[in-house]
């Protein structure tokens, strides 16, 4: 609370405080994968394997443990939607993130977009076209 | 100046293998522990629990271990015990499992409350013993552990307090 220097004839707004705590369970992740080299293609199996052995690398069996959905994945553009609980968060993310090669060629994984809404994920102001 | 924290695990190990306490030591417990952290929190958690962990103590023949690793990380260190199956040592696997007793800050506390569970388990071989040789010998054993050993300690003890106080 703010407290004023001279306190005569000054009364303090009355205000109550508001504290939003991040009450929702999942959050939602848009990654895509990027090669070094072209026409390399997995499905979505081969994905969430992906996923999972990366995890488990970082983060051994409790970190292969975590829920992670797969919520939509494109084939063609290595595009996908994640959702994860949001303890799990930042393990996915590092896992993610130190990610380095499948089956020995190199790639990434890039985090588009976080949000702990799924409708968020829906538009990127990023890529807006300003006229 | 402010010390590092560390935790301390004091664990027994279980195991039916009668050929167990002399392949038991620092070294094999060490490596298992570590695999076990490493299977179960990956690189992460082998990286965090490296850091000052160690073997500060071991008595092969009552199986008791004091593990140390820093605070921060002593949880990752503690949800994996449970899940240590074997120990492997000159290339043979001891089927064992760890039984976390106690968990102190320091080696002191671990140590106090192990003379506690010793002589209670001095206690109870008491009451269930068979013959004659063996009630006196334990009588024995427990009265030396009670009027010698615990009057030095308190003593060790007073010391160190005052210690503490004059610095």
């Amino acid at each position: 609370m703010i407290e004023s220097g001279d306190d005569k004839g000054f009364k303090p707004a009355s205000y109550e405080r508001i504290v939003l705590k991040n009450a929702s369970e999942y959050y939602y992740l848009k990654i895509y994968l990027e090669f070094q080299e072209v026409g390399i293609s997995l499905n979505a199996v081969e994905f969430k394997q992906l996923i999972i052995s990366a995890l488990k690398r970082l983060h051994g069996e409790v970190g292969a443990a975590l829920p992670v959905d797969v919520l939509s994945y494109e084939e063609k553009t290595l595009l996908a939607i994640l959702r994860v609980p949001i303890t799990g968060l930042v393990k996915l993310w590092s896992a993610l993130t130190l990610l380095d090669s499948y089956q020995n060629r190199k790639c990434a994984f890039r985090v588009i977009q976080t949000s702990p809404f799924l409708l968020a994920l829906a538009g990127n102001s990023r890529e807006l076209v300003l006229d | 100046m402010v010390r590092f924290k560390n935790r301390y695990f004091l664990c027994e190990i279980i195991s039916d293998d009668s050929r167990f306490q002399q392949c038991l030591d620092e070294r094999a417990v060490h490596n298992t522990v570590k695999n076990v952290i490493a299977r179960m929190h990956g690189d992460f958690g082998l990286a965090c629990c490296s850091i000052a962990f160690s073997v500060k103590y071991l008595n092969a023949y009552t199986g008791i271990v004091l593990l140390c690793c820093r605070k921060d990380f002593h949880r990752l260190l503690w949800s994996s015990l449970p899940f240590i199956t074997y120990l492997e040592s000159r290339n043979q696997r001891y089927p064992c499992s760890f039984n976390t007793l106690h968990v102190g800050a320091t080696i002191r506390t671990c140590q106090k409350f192990l003379i506690h569970y010793n002589s209670n388990q001095l206690l109870a071989l008491l009451r269930n013993c068979t013959s004659e040789a063996d009630r006196q010998a334990i009588q024995e054993s427990v009265q030396s552990c009670m009027f010698v050993e615990e009057e030095q300690f308190h003593s060790k003890d007073e010391e160190s307090d005052d210690s503490m106080q004059m610095a």
